[in-house]
């Protein structure tokens, strides 16, 4: 009875690894058919980011901030297909409207806006103009430029020009609201504010109402407008991005980056590494061990003299000079992984490879003449396979960590993004400190799940394994 | 006599496996000392002529330029070649040469760090920093042991039950968790969200300062928890464990016939005879977590020596990181030898070497 029971409880803990490995697997099924290979090398190039939100919470934050009225701005992108678009042509000018409306029911205000777009014009250049008008009928004009200084246009990061072949040319800008023509413009509504402007950042001004300092909520309208002086202007493309304070499922890190995506895209790999390091340094232990015990005598004191001092090896700090100098590559992690890797289960192995050797049909298959390779193969490897389907286990997540941890140094391979650079991230940005729990919390997570489910499958492999003394 | 074959069989494995470490140390990074020494004995030369204004006197009568920097060379040439570093790195004589400078701790100054007083010497810096590392990773070590030492006998007669059941899905959780990871969630949960501990352990009052030390015990404490967290789980499922498998024994048994309160039993004789086995799990957990060291005080920004080994790393200070990388080994292999052979007092059979 007892020992049914005990058989269910390490079931119990093998079925649960077992499902926690499934997930992984499904996420790794999902994230190679659906995210190519070349988006997974796009997770270190910030231009790929720029219109996601910076620093921003997972969204279901929000179902927690109900209750105190406070919840989070959610990230808004607008196109060019929300816009409104009237026109109105004056004598010598025209003037073109694309007007998004923004519902702002939120407890805290957003993180910042940005209004990317790219225009076409030709001899003359336009003027644009950005203004808000408020839920309280104020209208700010927080933007204008006219674009006359041609070739000096590139005035934010993204400031692109180039010369399309008519004599048309081609400008992309992006307006952040961080830029010194915005903070300046909105100075001088100064007076409407009962509070000092100066040292506010532009989204604490514009979505703040005019007593105090807090958000005003209602409907915004956000309008870019184009004077054209001739019919060549054209808008190609426009954004209204509003920066919300919560984004996805998991929300974004330091450098706008999706942390879903980073999680995602980090699966793959650390099963790759964890399975390839495993495997690899399983099957080196199972015969270095096998040889070590079955030959015993001066061959064997020597092979556990070599395993010795293998295992006397602080390997971190070994990883750490290695990793100094030939650092940077995923093949490289792994063979250091597997070299320091196989050393313990060989010693395993060659325990039981002693045990079984005196066994009374091991000596007597053995006085019956067979060949030492013959009993090797048929009498010691069975006995030793469940073992080392439960060491390969737990061999796995030493690998996972391992490689985590030395990304965390730095030491990853920046073209396979995983959870430990994602960690190493944060702790270069201080996310501890600034309180970016989701940055931190997520990867963590990743690593301690999949190293659980190989644990946990390990540890009820390891409790069914025995040796049997007959045969 | 198989004693003594014990110990020295232990000592060779371990001066030999510094020889490997420090090899490997010096293979790798050998060409960037060679540098770095010639490029400091340019700085002194070119210093030193012209400081000394005797010499200044005859190089100025050297109108010259060239003949000027000709002479400086000559200066050079001869004091790299009377340090040998005319020789490249891998030549026999050189490499023994940095083995016993580094085996004499003759490890040169440190390029960026300095101590508290100003010295740049890697062994005053390591020294500094040293206490600190054991002062943290030891007590932290032993708090683990003895609170898996009380739970593990405690538990060890509640086998099967919530309590025991507990202890066993929470020592699993904590070998999955990265111990680094941990911390920084310590980090988020006392520092940002409490506001109890500091997030930064380095105090803030220079040591040598009345309340130094105060300060430090207050700095260390959330390390401190976090190692204890970490580590506590599976030293009670370890525990539970070995004690339960000397009360299986038959005599253990046979002392519960006899009519001895199971307490005493469990005190006197259980224990007594897992010594050993909780000696190793504790030279596991002390080596371990020296490993560890590098990343946690990293994170905590403890004033340790795996602190000093990050950042020594991302400067790229070579002197520093072999000097470091030696005093790792070095309290890694003393680590392991004090534990085998305490082992080998309290457990006769291990060195007799029968299985």
């Amino acid at each position: 009875m007892n020992k049914v029971k005990n058989c269910l409880k390490n079931y119990k803990g093998g079925i649960l690894g077992f499902a926690l490995l499934l997930f992984l697997i499904g996420i790794t099924i999902y994230t190679i058919i659906y995210i190519p290979a070349k988006e997974r090398l796009e997770w270190n190039n910030p231009f790929f980011w720029i219109n996601y939100p910076k620093n921003a919470a997972p969204d279901w934050v929000n179902y927690f901030l109900i209750p105190f009225q406070q919840q989070l701005p959610e990230h808004k992108i607008y196109s060019k297909n929300d816009a409104v678009i009237s026109s109105f042509s004056q004598t010598d000018f025209k003037e073109v409207n694309h007007t998004f409306s923004y519902e702002f029911a939120y407890g805290q205000f957003p993180s910042g806006f940005s209004v990317p777009y790219t225009l076409e014009f030709g001899e003359i250049p336009p003027a644009v103009e950005i203004s808000v008008k408020r839920p309280d009928g104020l209208e700010f004009v927080i933007y204008y430029n006219s674009l006359d200084s041609l070739p000096n246009v590139r005035d934010d990061i993204q400031g692109k020009l180039t010369n399309a072949s008519n004599q048309q040319h081609e400008v992309s800008q992006r307006v952040f609201s961080s830029s010194k023509e915005v903070t300046d413009s909105l100075m001088e509504y100064g007076d409407l504010f009962n509070f000092s402007l100066s040292d506010l950042p532009a989204e604490k001004i514009v979505f703040s109402e005019t007593d105090s300092n807090i958000p005003l909520k209602g409907s915004y309208q956000f309008i870019f407008t184009t004077y054209a002086f001739d019919s060549d202007t054209i808008l190609k493309e426009i954004n209204l991005i509003i920066e919300g304070k919560v984004f996805g499922l998991l929300g974004t890190d330091e450098f706008r980056r999706d942390i879903t995506f980073g999680i995602m895209i980090g699966t793959p790999v650390a099963l790759l590494i964890g399975i390839t390091v495993a495997s690899t340094a399983t099957t080196i232990g199972l015969f270095y061990g096998l040889i070590a015990g079955y030959k015993g005598g001066k061959t064997g004191t020597l092979m556990v003299i070599m395993i010795d001092i293998f295992l006397s090896i602080p390997t971190m700090v070994l990883f750490i000079i290695l990793s100094l100098n030939f650092g940077n590559s995923l093949l490289f992690l792994i063979g250091l992984f597997v070299l320091f890797g196989w050393p313990g289960l060989a010693l395993i192995n060659r325990t039981f490879s002693v045990q079984i050797k005196n066994y009374p049909y091991v000596e007597a298959s053995k006085l019956m003449g067979e060949s030492d390779f013959k009993v090797v193969l048929r009498h010691i490897i069975p006995q030793l396979v469940p073992f080392t389907l439960a060491n390969f286990a737990l061999a796995v997540p030493a690998a996972i960590l391992a490689e985590a941890a030395l990304s965390f140094l730095g030491f990853g391979d920046p073209s396979f993004p995983t959870w430990g650079q994602m960690l190493q991230d944060a702790h270069f940005s201080s996310a501890e400190i600034l309180g970016y729990w989701w940055w931190i919390l997520a990867p963590g997570i990743m690593i301690s799940i999949t190293s659980m489910a190989f644990i946990l499958i390990g540890r009820s492999l390891e409790h069914r394994a025995k040796l049997s003394k007959k045969q | 006599m198989t004693i003594l074959f014990y110990l020295i069989k232990k000592v060779s494995i371990l001066i030999l496996v510094l020889i490997i470490t420090l090899l490997v140390t010096i293979f790798l990074l050998g060409s960037t000392i060679d540098k770095i020494m010639v490029d400091n004995i340019r700085l002194q030369v070119t210093n030193s002529l012209s400081d000394s204004i005797s010499e200044n006197q005859r190089l100025n009568q050297l109108q010259d330029p060239q003949e000027r920097q000709s002479i400086i060379e000559k200066q050079i040439t001869i004091q790299t070649k009377s340090l040998g570093l005319d020789e490249p790195w891998y030549s026999p004589k050189k490499i023994s040469n940095s083995l016993i400078q580094i085996a004499t701790l003759n490890l040169g100054n440190s390029r960026f760090f300095t101590t508290n007083e100003g010295s740049s010497s890697v062994n005053e810096l390591i020294l500094e920093k040293l206490p600190n590392t054991i002062l943290l990773f030891t007590t932290s070590s032993i708090t683990v042991i003895v609170i898996g030492v009380i739970l593990g006998s405690y538990l060890a007669k509640r086998e099967g039950k919530f309590s025991d059941k507990m202890v066993a899905g929470l020592a699993s959780v904590s070998l999955s968790v990265p111990p680094w990871w941990f911390s920084m969630i310590m980090i988020v949960l006392f520092s940002y969200l409490l506001q109890i501990f500091p997030a930064r352990s380095t105090p803030l009052i220079p040591p040598g300062t009345p309340g130094y030390f105060v300060d430090l015990l207050y700095h260390m404490t959330l390390p401190f928890i976090t190692m204890v967290l970490i580590g506590f789980a599976s030293s009670v499922y370890y525990t539970k464990y070995i004690v339960l498998r000397v009360i299986e024994e038959d005599y253990i048994k046979t002392l519960g016939i006899i009519g001895l309160p199971s307490r005493k039993i469990l005190l006197k004789h259980a224990l007594k005879n897992a010594g050993p086995q909780l000696m190793t799990m504790l030279g596991i957990g002390l080596t371990a977590t020296l490993g560890g060291s590098i990343l946690i005080e990293e994170i905590f920004d403890w004033p340790g020596m795996g602190n000093l080994f990050y950042n020594a790393i991302i400067q790229n200070d070579s002197p520093l990181i072999i000097g470091l990388v030696y005093f790792f080994t070095l309290l890694y292999l003393l680590t392991r030898l004090i534990l085998d052979l305490s082992l080998s007092f309290l457990d006769p059979r291990i060195r007799t070497g029968e299985e």
